[in-house]
């Protein structure tokens, strides 16, 4: 397995990367929202290729990206393979009842398309900031503490319980466990994911006594320091008209 | 002298009803190097979450400096104890090593100038210059031990609390770490407390060793602590293997003033002894050297 690691190439130097991380944040989640509302699939296609060309310009690998927005485009596949079955239109192809619908081919691959898109989007805002950076941006943009920190925490801890899973899982395997479909291996996976829940919730305790031993009170403070460029309201200019133009050009077709 | 601290007949049981500290008595004064023994689940970690209040004691139990800590303000309570903890995970919360040193400080109330001044100095002091801005994932266990020590020092505490410092590092990252402990409580005037298992570390980080078990079995000096085996051995402990071997060469006959617990003390007993009687020792076996010779392995046997 390999460690989530979402900022591997938060250290290249690029427009992108340089881009104020709180500026950053707020237009390319005004990005997000608007092209997730493109109704028409060529525009959809439009600012798919727009995406790839930002994400050309930030100079992160392809295969980076490409590697981590297969997750989320597994999950929306069903889409395009159910829905040109399911929705009545036009129809496209029809084999013994079973009909291909244009109307649910058209809107399956609008739903994969936008989601390729957004996740690609949020992947090279996240991939050009250094994590911690994204958190600070966050907080400094007032968005409420417990989720900053929550967020913060879940960051810093997946991986410690990464390592902590491998090297129960090793020692299984050492002493000759393979997963089978039976009840014992079912048991014994069931083991496993209990002593995690049970180690983190120590875990979790501990880093309380460590943080509260520090004179933690509930507030997460850290130094900010952000300062706007002239670059960075050019380039967020820039890109919010990108995204008024994609709005315009929308509502005139429909 | 002033007293750092002072603990008087304090009783934890855990909310499940593990009773973890029973009657435990400790008094500490200031400049001392104290360290914690006891067997695993004697208590020592419940100790130290009582010495800076994570833990509150029911009665005014743990003083610092005459203070009740219980009823410290946050800001001064932090000032007074800083708590290394074992785990350097459960310690390293923040993003970067800067956010995570820079955190005690900035709960205090300081400056960004002045925390910025004492998380450089605190990194400097444990030898991580250059470590700001990374991440925990990509350290050594070593530097994150490191860090850890360093988000604490960085509060400029006046009692050091340290929960295994030395437990599973390498010989270099250990050497360094006793190194800067010892540096800060000779050079700084920290009061040391420690609590560990490494016994070939206690003639450095120890003038005075308690051992816990629940309630406070014993007190005293190192050397009197591992002179009674018996002691040792009830409570899971081990005499350094230097100290057992001068024991051993005294059965031979090469006897020194007194028993060295460590490498250095070693040289000096042996010159001060060798000196004595003219410059040369000699060793023997006579008819009881085997018996005794057994009786000191199996005295301190588990
Ligand atoms: N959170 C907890 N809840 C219940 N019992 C605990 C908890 N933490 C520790 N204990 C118990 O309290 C005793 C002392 O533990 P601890 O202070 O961790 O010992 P040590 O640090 O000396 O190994 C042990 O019996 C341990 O099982
Ligand atoms: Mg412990």
């Amino acid at each position: 397995m390999k460690y989530p690691e979402i900022d591997k190439y938060a250290e290249l130097d690029s427009l992108i990367h340089r881009f104020d991380p709180r500026a950053k944040i707020i237009t390319f989640t005004l990005l997000i929202f608007s092209f997730v509302f493109i109704e028409d699939i060529r525009i959809a296609f439009v600012s798919l290729l727009f995406s790839s060309f930002i994400l050309l310009v930030s100079r992160i690998p392809f295969g980076f990206i490409f590697n981590r927005m297969k997750p989320g485009l597994i999950f929306v596949m069903p889409f395009l393979i159910v829905m040109p079955f399911a929705l009545d239109g036009n129809v496209l192809y029809s084999y013994n009842g079973i009909s291909i619908s244009y109307d649910g081919l058209y809107y399956g691959s609008l739903v994969v398309i936008r989601a390729a898109t957004s996740i690609m989007l949020t992947l090279i805002m996240l991939g050009t900031t250094k994590m911690d950076t994204t958190m600070k941006s966050l907080h400094s943009l007032k968005v409420p503490s417990p989720f900053v920190q929550t967020l913060m925490f879940s960051y810093r801890y997946i991986f410690v319980f990464i390592d902590e899973f491998l090297s129960m899982w090793t020692s299984m395997k050492a002493k000759g466990f393979k997963v089978k479909a039976n009840k014992h291996s079912l048991s014994i996976i069931g083991n496993l994911v209990g002593m995690i829940l049970v180690r983190s919730y120590e875990r979790a305790e501990r880093v309380y006594h460590s943080m509260a031993s520090k004179g933690y009170t509930g507030e997460s403070r850290t130094i900010v320091k952000f300062k706007m460029q002239t670059a960075d309201y050019g380039l967020a200019a820039i890109l919010i008209g990108t995204v008024l133009i994609f709005i315009i050009y929308g509502m005139s077709l429909s | 002298m002033k007293t750092a601290i002072s603990i008087t007949d304090l009783n934890y049981s855990y909310p499940d009803g593990t009773k973890a500290l029973d009657n435990v008595n400790i008094e500490v004064e200031q400049g001392e190097k104290i360290v914690i023994m006891g067997p695993n689940g004697a208590g020592k970690t419940t100790l130290f979450l009582h010495l800076n209040g994570v833990i509150r004691a029911e009665q005014d139990n743990v003083k610092i400096f005459g203070n009740n800590i219980g009823s410290m303000k946050t800001e001064d309570r932090i000032r007074e104890v800083g708590v290394v903890f074992a785990e350097p995970d459960d310690q390293l919360f923040m993003s970067t090593v800067y956010d995570d040193i820079a955190f005690g400080p900035l709960n205090m109330g300081l400056s960004e100038e002045e925390v910025d001044r004492r998380v450089k100095k605190a990194l400097a002091t444990v030898g991580l210059e250059g470590f700001e801005d990374k991440v925990p994932h990509h350290m050594s266990f070593g530097q994150k031990k490191k860090a850890a020590l360093a988000a604490v020092l960085s509060m400029e505490p006046r009692v050091l609390v340290l929960d295994e410092p030395t437990a599973n590092l390498d010989p270099k990252s250990r050497a360094d770490l006793i190194r800067v402990i010892n540096d800060l409580n000779k050079n700084h005037g920290i009061t040391t407390v420690i609590a560990m298992h490494d016994i070939n570390a206690l003639s450095e980080l120890a003038d005075r060793v308690y051992v816990l078990n629940r309630s406070i079995v014993a007190e005293g000096p190192t050397r009197d602590i591992f002179s009674d085996h018996v002691l040792v051995k009830e409570n899971n402990l081990d005499a350094p293997d230097i100290f057992k071997f001068f024991k051993i060469m005294k059965c031979f006959g090469g006897d020194c003033d007194q028993t060295p617990m460590s490498i250095d003390e070693s040289v000096k007993e042996l010159t001060q002894a060798i000196e004595a009687l003219e410059g040369k020792m000699s060793l023997h076996i006579h008819e009881s050297t085997h018996e005794m010779v057994n009786d000191v392995i199996s005295s301190y046997r588990h």
